[in-house]
């Protein structure tokens, strides 16, 4: 109980980007292949498209029993909440990149590998970044959601703690450096946005 | 005939399987020629099958029967040798407008050093030494269609194919462009294989347009524009008032009607 505020939400924080990058980390080339060949697409889409239905929540218990009770099931609960959504709109967005763009580099000599490589990757790069940013939110549900349910430290057991005291306060508090902290990665998302992409902006 | 020929289409069909056990005919047993260095039109009524042509060429189609031979080789799948310019817009945004134009070369390993000079080059023959550094999505329409064709051209092509190349552009642009690729094909000796339903631009750029019929795609005719004497005359104005050009027009014309009826 003497730890302090600051600690837990360190602790938050770094569940949700470590989760998020590990998602991110067999998100991106998977979503990828998918979109480029329908091959790759053929044999991972029923596994995805199933695991998208599933609630990630109803998967606590069995996390908890696999994991017991360290950092494992937390990160995992992020982990399932979150890749297969992101790989189904990396793939979307990668089926997307237009015909044109491939067909030109293939006529310029450019191989299959270096076609999804140099032209491929590059032209969904921007939508991936999109499509990060909007399941990042959804990161910080499923993180506040394992925290309520199976931890005793972060935001979410934070709170909890303070509903046995009966600390309105503190609750509203956590609420709010949620919100805050949602807000703050969107931001760096955006800018992150801006920065990596400036052929986008509209001047 | 002594000519070489760059491009041998050779008895080609096309039978595109639309499922379901339905199919569409476009390509029927077509045979033409497309001699070294010279520009040859395609030309006819809408859905003819002159995109078809051409991507079979480009190998991003295969025809269903016949063969498609450039420098003695059948064509299997696309390659280096036969560059393409599409009408919708092709930039890679992502890349200045010299990356684009070096960007075939660099794939298929030319030194950086060379692929500078190149890229000079080319951008300078389109008219973008200006814009060399800037990206895509700052050009007009129609100066992406230049970064488009000196792409193409930097990746030193046999044969250089174009699909409706200006079509998406406005008229003035479009005869400073059809200019252009007469200049072009005088001063880089590249063989141009050109795609267009507009008759102006077929009769201006042609050393020989080969008419399709439509419904299926067969050969109807192949015409040397001989009014122009062998000659490639760079500016619109003088070719259009040379004698035989609205006669060739008309003849051209009375196809396009011919073949146009029927198909809307
Ligand atoms: N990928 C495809 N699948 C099925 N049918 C196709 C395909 N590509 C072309 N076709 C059909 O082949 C015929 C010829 O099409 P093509 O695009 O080559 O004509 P076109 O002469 O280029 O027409 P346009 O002047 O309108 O561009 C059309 O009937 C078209 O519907
Ligand atoms: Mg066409």
């Amino acid at each position: 109980m003497e730890r302090g505020f600051g600690s837990d939400v360190l602790i938050s924080i770094s569940r949700v980007l470590g989760a998020f990058a590990m998602a991110c980390a067999v998100a991106v080339p998977l979503g990828v292949m998918m979109g480029a060949f329908p091959s790759v697409e053929a044999i991972f889409a029923p596994f995805v498209s199933a695991w998208r239905y599933l609630p990630a929540p109803s998967f606590i218990p069995i996390l908890l029993m696999w994991f017991g009770t360290g950092e494992a099931p937390k990160l995992a609960l992020l982990f399932i909440g979150v890749i297969f959504f992101l790989i189904t709109l990396i793939m979307d967005h990668t089926k997307n990149v237009r015909q044109e763009l491939v067909e030109t580099a293939l006529t310029l000599g450019a191989s299959r590998a270096t076609v999804v490589m140099k032209v491929v990757f590059p032209a969904v790069l921007p939508d991936i970044v999109v499509a990060m940013r909007q399941m990042l939110a959804m990161a910080w549900t499923y993180l506040v959601i394992a925290e309520i349910v199976a931890s005793t430290t972060g935001i979410g057991a934070m709170m909890m703690r303070a509903r046995r005291f009966l600390k309105t306060d503190e609750i509203l508090s956590g609420i709010i450096v949620i919100g805050v902290l949602g807000l703050l990665f969107d931001l760096l998302f955006a800018m992150l946005h801006r920065w990596a992409f400036p052929y986008l902006r509209k001047n | 005939m002594s000519e070489q020929s760059a491009l041998q289409i050779r008895n080609v069909s096309k039978v595109f399987e639309l499922g379901g056990g339905k199919s569409v005919q476009a390509v029927q047993d077509i045979s033409f020629e497309v001699e070294q260095n010279s520009i040859c039109v395609l030309l006819g009524p809408s859905g003819c099958g002159k995109s078809t042509v051409l991507r079979m060429m480009a190998g991003l189609e295969t025809p269903s029967d016949g063969d498609i031979v450039i420098g003695g080789r059948t064509v299997d799948g696309p390659g280096q040798d036969r560059g393409m310019v599409f009408q919708a817009y092709t930039s890679f945004d992502w890349m200045s407008v010299r990356k684009n134009v070096e960007f075939g070369m660099k794939i298929n390993g030319v030194p950086a050093a060379a692929r500078a000079e190149r890229a000079e080059r080319f951008i300078n023959l389109v008219g973008l030494g200006k814009f060399a550094d800037v990206y895509p999505s700052q050009l007009s329409g129609g100066m992406r269609q230049r970064v488009a064709i000196a792409r193409t051209l930097a990746n030193d092509p046999e044969v250089l194919l174009m699909d409706e190349p200006f079509g998406a552009l406005d008229a003035e642009t479009r005869w400073l462009m059809q200019e252009l690729m007469v200049n072009v094909a005088e001063q880089t000796n590249t063989t141009m294989v050109i795609v267009t339903h507009d008759l102006e631009e077929a009769i201006f750029l042609a050393d020989k347009i080969v008419f399709l019929s439509s419904h299926p795609g067969r050969l109807k005719e192949e015409i040397k524009p001989a009014f122009k004497k062998g000659e490639r005359i760079a500016d619109k104005e003088k070719v259009v008032k040379l004698d035989g050009y609205g006669d060739l027009e008309a003849h051209l014309m009375r196809l396009m009607r011919e073949e146009g009826r029927g198909t809307s």
